[in-house]
């Protein structure tokens, strides 16, 4: 099963196996990864399952204008390693996907 | 209830924290007793509201993300009866269908378009209460209940209709919408609110389809699919009860806080980054929407409790966003202290749809320029702010008085 690295705020790494099919948010809310709210249940209705792309750019999905627009109200800063969680299905070639999780959701 | 003698001092109650909860207790504060049922009864039968009330925050996120167990299509449902089957009350595609043809409108993008126009609303109010020397207003009646009617007036593009009419009709139909007791008198206010209201969503709508603007009114006729009028009545009667007294709720929530709470309100004075914090903040101490309902589909069983098909339970994210087992000292208001998630706005499918609009309107604009508008705001001491509700709580007053309105020259 691929893999997904989470960086918490304080630095601690946690693997963990995300199935093909799984948003990278719906895994970090089943295994409990501090800092990703996900408030809305990935209806792209808010933004807080915000995260820094640190990794494995090459094989995420395009940004939809709904995620760029929902981006735009993110509480820490916006960057352009910035996605929702949500919206990053997981896929094989996203095995060893890096993402480094903000100090703040709300 | 029994008493039971103790072997000194008086008779005392055996420790039953459900026996004393009653729907007049729950209306002037119900804090305490959310907390006696987080810590003795998570999950408590209440039998004078026919629901089993859930007050834990984890409890609440499980119901939140099972809703093929626990239904937002009650039935019967008070709801239903007051304003039809509106979103909230449906489930899976039905939901999606009514939701989707109104959420481009309510993305962040969208409500920040709208920002000059509710920065002039509030202005416009402040107008109206300021002006040379000392003032004093209420700042519930004055402020934000009619900045709330005209911000959605202007947004959903109904026109010719008085902010006075907007809230009565708001009121009116969230009375219906919480009429447990079946009051006739509460159902004749309510359906004549949802006529009135019908027949402006019927006439602004025939405006709309020959003439689209950038109203939401006119997005939900002309989105890719369509909603009909009545899918459109539907959708507004939602938006406007259950968003006046929101936008309302939460900015007079969110003065107080502040006008009691003197080194947050400095913070926030010298940072206003901070006032989206003072915003989040005032919606989880005091929730405007406390309390919703779900039904369960098939048996289950939450902290423990068995909860069988039919069941109703009533979700308190009032109580939810006190749990000191997710905010350390949950009764304080702290803007610095509570940065965990608050479910205010609810969480899941159903998660409200106004959310952008209260953040932008209220925490980005309403309160900064009141804020900004009055040098030495401070409640009047000399009226009480007076609370009620747990369905929907809030404010009923804001007494203030200020020293100086800084538009005027001194």
């Amino acid at each position: 099963m691929p893999t997904v690295i989470y960086i918490l705020d304080d630095g601690t790494r946690e693997e963990v196996s995300v199935p093909v099919g799984t948003p990278v948010m719906k895994a970090a809310v089943a295994n409990g990864i501090d800092g990703i709210v996900a408030e809305c249940g990935g209806n792209l209705a808010c933004s807080t399952c915000h995260v820094y792309v640190e990794d494995g750019w090459g094989a995420l999905p395009a940004l939809s204008e709904d995620e760029d627009d929902m981006l735009e109200a993110t509480t820490a800063p916006r960057t352009e390693q910035s996605r929702l969680s949500c919206q990053l299905v997981m896929t094989p070639e996203l095995d060893g996907l890096v993402v480094r999780v903000p100090e703040s959701q709300v | 209830m029994t008493l039971t003698p103790t072997e000194s001092g008086p008779p005392r109650s055996p420790v039953d924290p459900i026996a004393e909860i009653s729907l007049a207790a729950l209306n002037a504060d119900p804090y305490p007793i959310y907390a006696r049922l987080r810590a003795h009864e998570p999950v408590a039968w209440v039998p004078a509201l026919g629901y089993h009330l859930v007050t834990r925050y984890e409890d609440i996120v499980t119901i939140e993300r099972n809703p093929g167990v626990f239904s937002s299509a009650e039935d019967p449902s008070v709801v239903v009866r007051a304003i039809g089957k509106v979103l909230m009350r449906r489930d899976g595609e039905s939901h999606r269908a009514l939701r989707a043809a109104a959420e481009a409108s309510f993305r962040p993008r969208a409500v920040r378009s709208w920002a000059d126009r509710f920065r002039a609303l509030a202005d416009d109010l402040l107008d109206d209460l300021g002006g040379p020397g000392p003032g004093e207003a209420d700042l519930f009646a004055d402020y934000f209940r009619p900045l709330a009617a005209r911000a959605l007036a202007a947004v959903l593009g109904l026109r010719g209709v008085s902010d006075t009419e907007l809230f009565n009709w708001s009121q009116d139909m969230i009375d219906g919408c919480a009429n447990h007791a079946q009051d006739p008198a509460v159902w004749a206010r309510n359906d004549a609110a949802v006529t009135a209201l019908d027949a402006a969503v019927a006439a602004s709508s025939e405006h709309f389809l020959a003439n689209p603007d950038d109203s939401i009114v006119s997005a939900m006729l002309h989105v890719d699919p369509p909603l009909d009028v009545d899918d459109v009545q539907l959708n507004v009667r939602v938006i406007i009860a259950g968003g006046i007294n929101e936008l309302r709720d939460s900015g007079a929530t969110a003065t107080y806080a502040l006008l009691t709470h003197p080194e947050q309100r400095a913070a926030v004075e010298a940072d206003p980054t901070l006032w989206k914090r003072v915003f989040e903040e005032a919606v989880r101490w005091i929730a405007p929407i406390g309390m919703y309902p779900r039904q369960v589909v098939e048996d289950t069983q939450l902290a423990g409790v068995p909860l069988h098909r039919g069941a109703r339970v009533g979700v308190v994210v009032a109580s939810a966003n006190r749990d000191e087992r997710r905010f350390t000292a949950p009764d304080e208001f702290d803007i610095h202290a509570h940065t965990a998630g608050h479910l205010a706005f609810g969480s899941g499918p159903h998660f409200c749809l106004g959310a952008w609009m209260a953040r932008i309107c209220i925490g980005q604009i309403a309160l900064p320029a009141l804020f900004d508008r009055f040098e030495g705001l401070e409640l009047a001491n000399d009226i009480e702010t007076r609370w009620a509700g747990w369905v929907f709580r809030g404010p009923l007053n804001l007494p203030v008085r200020w020293r100086r309105d800084r538009s005027c020259p001194q």
